[in-house]
């Protein structure tokens, strides 16, 4: 994919949709599909698996392959870099995970799940592999034609890729390490006395 | 202070209804004067210091500080496109609040909508019961009005003059001043009174920026007048001074009190004197009416969680439930002497609604502050004001009365500038580098007082407590729209001037109520028949009625109402007290 004209939206999803049937099967279509409940039941993992996680998934939202998608998803909006952690090492998927699974809006819910999807989908029709068996170069190429197309909000890749934005923002700047070690929050603290901009001199009353 | 019980076979001298700004401060100045006051607070008394935890860090919190997830608050949009009573669509919140409910520090202080329903016109109609109402989530500016506002109708012809000039009031403004703390800097500004300040906060950087910028244009921002005690007040235990700690900006109060709040600022002082009995879950369906006298006797009141019936007997009634509530009650008070509701022979009560507009307003950054190191900037009650400057020596050709703006800049616990397109290691770059070099500011207008804009009883839709609902009939009109325009275009004229490169600018109007600035549904005047009290908020129909909070101004003004209803009540409440005594009552 070119990297330097904004991709249109409209006319690629035509594309990879296409070839998403031919790949996975017709039954993920047609789109929007709010037959997003049974796409969850597909994704799910392997019967050992499921098992093995059984505890753990049955409290949880994403399934332990949709998580590690979400991981590297929040990873690839705010990486870590040589000042601090990114979402992964701030938990920002634990968080969107408690979000989805607590939240009463079921649209919400959907959207998560036919996001996640679409976002394979999109992966293999660009680079034919999965989100996380991408490089980053890759990953960022993805997200990129969402974020460039942040304003076709009636796609429902483009709802979740704000959604997707808007939580993590939210779940990183307000972990220890985004408050902390990325933005170095001074304040919530006692303070003997603020101070104010140099040139002001002593404040008068 | 010891809770005292509800004597029903006595007379009290004073009942008061609500314990907000109005309410504490009516049992501040009858208990001092040696009265027997009761109050009725509809809510609970909360473990406040426990609902605010204003030092708590999001990620300490099981939802960062959010509303919990079963929980709804009403947005913009859906205040615009859905119609009260608000709740069809939202069945699967188990509570709905209004907009400032999104927050799990205020999430018991303001009630679910759905108990207390309204129909009519849209409205974010912001309500508080429990003790201390509002207060407990008070915004905290604190200023003056002026003869700018009460003489406005000599200024422009439009409305009618207070029956009081800023001369009557000054001494209880200033009462108010000392008893309360409140912190600022004097600008010797005719049309905004200088408060008697404690030791103000500074401004930043970006601030001074443009306080300096201003005042080549003849415009003024100033620090924010807080209504927080930065020095301490001797005379009160309840109430720390400010330690700066910086959750200002989170909505919510302040949980070592130096921000005002009624309970700590005024109810437990009057607690103390041994004068006031407290009664909280008493929700006030009905002033009664002695039928030989015509005046009132007492009030009529549900407990809110037994639904036990109850009336209690009193010399003198002091309704301080808020401005709309209030007006409620003295509609819900009707009997074959008072057939249109108790004092409203003039039909004005729930009429001449007013309040302030606002929405417009402006972000942007300064240059030189990119990328530097961070600051604490939060550690403020508040960071600026920028004060009115329309039609005060030249008559705008647009619209009446004036706006000034609230506004603050720099690093915030949550970053500003997020909002800003894309993602990745230049997004993330980008939010830090800008956390420090924002400015913003809002504006918030004077609503013009009309008759036309009012407030009635619904037919059939009634609350949790079978009490008749408020019906709105109350839309923004034209002066405010066109205001509105110019809000927007000084804001952006003014953040040019400073030198600020415009993050956002904006001319959208929230919907009606957002300034949970809701004023005068029972005027003040000299005039029975187009006022409801007179000038110390007496009731020109039934002499020992009272109504002491925002529902006796004549206008809104553009400044914010709290400091100026503690201070009218303040004087209204001596002349009471007085009255009381002469036997007048």
């Amino acid at each position: 994919m070119s990297t330097n004209d904004p991709i249109d939206l409209r006319q690629d999803r035509r594309q990879w949709l296409r070839t998403s049937a031919t790949m996975v099967g017709a039954s993920l279509l047609p789109l929007p599909a709010v037959a997003a409940e049974t796409s969850q039941a597909e994704a799910k993992p392997a019967a050992s698996t499921a098992k093995a996680d059984e505890g753990k998934s049955a409290a949880h939202f994403f399934t332990p392959v949709q998580f590690t998608l979400v991981e590297e998803l929040s990873e690839t909006i705010i990486p870590a870099d040589s000042r601090s952690g990114g979402a992964k090492a701030a938990k920002v998927a634990d968080y969107i995970d408690k979000v989805l699974r607590e939240t009463i809006d079921d649209n919400k819910k959907s959207l998560w799940r036919e996001g996640l999807r679409l976002i394979e989908i999109m992966s293999q029709h660009y680079h034919d592999k999965s989100f996380v068996a991408s490089t980053a170069v890759e990953r960022i190429a993805v997200l990129t034609v969402l974020s460039d197309n942040s304003k076709l909000t009636e796609l429902p890749e483009v709802r979740f890729f704000n959604d997707l934005k808007e939580l993590t923002v939210t779940g990183y700047y307000t972990s220890k390490i985004g408050i902390h070690d990325e933005l170095e929050y001074k304040g919530n603290r006692i303070l003997k006395e603020y101070v104010g901009c140099d040139d002001q001199g002593p404040a008068t009353s | 202070m010891p809770d005292l019980e509800v004597n029903l076979a006595k007379t009290y001298d004073a009942v008061i209804i609500g314990s907000g700004a109005a309410g504490g401060m009516a049992a501040h100045v009858l208990t001092t004067h040696g009265l027997h006051v009761l109050m009725l607070e509809a809510g609970k008394k909360l473990p406040i210091e426990q609902e605010l935890r204003s030092m708590e860090w999001p990620y300490d919190n099981a939802n960062r500080g959010a509303l919990p997830p079963d929980s709804h608050s009403l947005s913009f949009n859906e205040y615009t496109i859905r119609k009260p009573p608000y709740g069809a669509g939202f069945e699967k919140a188990k509570h709905l609040k209004s907009y400032i409910g999104d927050s799990d520090y205020v999430k018991n202080i303001v009630v679910d909508e759905r108990e207390n329903p309204f129909t009519g016109t849209n409205y974010a109609w912001v309500r508080a019961r429990c003790l201390g109402g509002k207060t407990n989530i008070w915004g905290r500016l604190a200023l003056r009005l002026s003869d700018y506002d009460f003489k406005a109708k000599d200024r422009d012809g439009y409305g009618e003059n207070w029956p009081i000039s800023y001369s009557d009031i000054q001494p209880y403004y200033d009462k108010v001043d000392l008893y309360l703390g409140i912190t600022g800097v004097k600008e010797n500004l005719p049309y905004l009174p200088d408060s008697i300040f404690q030791r103000p906060t500074k401004l930043n950087c970006a601030e001074l920026t443009l306080k300096q910028s201003l005042q080549k244009m003849g415009r003024v921002a100033t620090q924010y007048r807080a209504g927080v005690t930065s020095d301490g007040l001797k005379h009160n235990k309840y109430r720390s001074r400010c330690y700066g700690r910086g959750a200002c900006e989170r909505k919510g109060g302040c949980d070592i009190h130096a921000a005002f709040d009624s309970p700590t600022g005024l109810i437990y002082p009057a607690q103390d004197t041994g004068n006031l009995t407290l009664r909280t879950n008493s929700t006030v369906r009905e002033i009664t009416v002695d039928p030989n006298t015509g005046k009132a006797s007492g009030v009529h009141f549900t407990d809110s969680q037994t639904m036990k019936d109850y009336h209690v007997k009193a010399k003198v009634v002091v309704v301080a439930a808020s401005t709309l509530e209030s007006a409620r009650l003295l509609l819900l008070s009707k009997s074959r002497l008072y057939p249109n509701g108790l004092a409203n022979s003039s039909g004005h009560v729930g009429h001449n609604f007013c309040e302030h507009v606002m929405g417009p307003g402006i972000a942007g950054k300064v240059k030189d502050l990119v990328g530097k190191p961070p600051t604490l900037d939060d550690g403020r009650p508040g960071g600026f004001y920028l004060t009115r400057f329309r039609n005060l020596a030249e008559k705008h050709p647009k619209f009446i009365r004036g706006y000034g703006f609230e506004g603050s800049s720099g690093s915030a616990m949550f970053p500003r500038g997020t909002d800003v397109h894309g993602f990745g290691a230049s997004f993330k770059e980008e939010v830090r580098k800008n956390q420090g070099a924002y400015i913003g500011m809002g504006a918030f207008g004077e609503v013009l007082s009309r008759y036309e804009n009012f407030v009635d009883l619904d037919p059939v839709v009634k609350d949790k407590w079978g009490i008749p609902a408020l019906r709105f009939h109350y839309k923004f009109g034209d002066n405010e729209h066109r205001m509105a325009e110019d809000m927007k275009e000084t804001a952006q004229e003014m953040f040019e001037a400073a030198g600020f490169e415009i993050m956002y600018v904006s001319d959208r109007v929230l919907t009606e109520g957002w300034s949970i600035h809701e004023l005068g549904t029972a005027r003040m005047g000299n005039d029975p028949k187009t006022s409801v009290l007179n000038q110390f908020e007496q009731s020109h129909d039934v002499k020992n009625l009272f109504v002491v909070d925002g529902s006796a101004f004549v206008n809104a003004s553009c400044q914010n109402p709290t400091w100026t209803i503690m201070s009218l009540c303040w004087r209204s409440c001596d002349y009471l007290a007085d009255e009381l005594k002469k036997g007048n009552l």
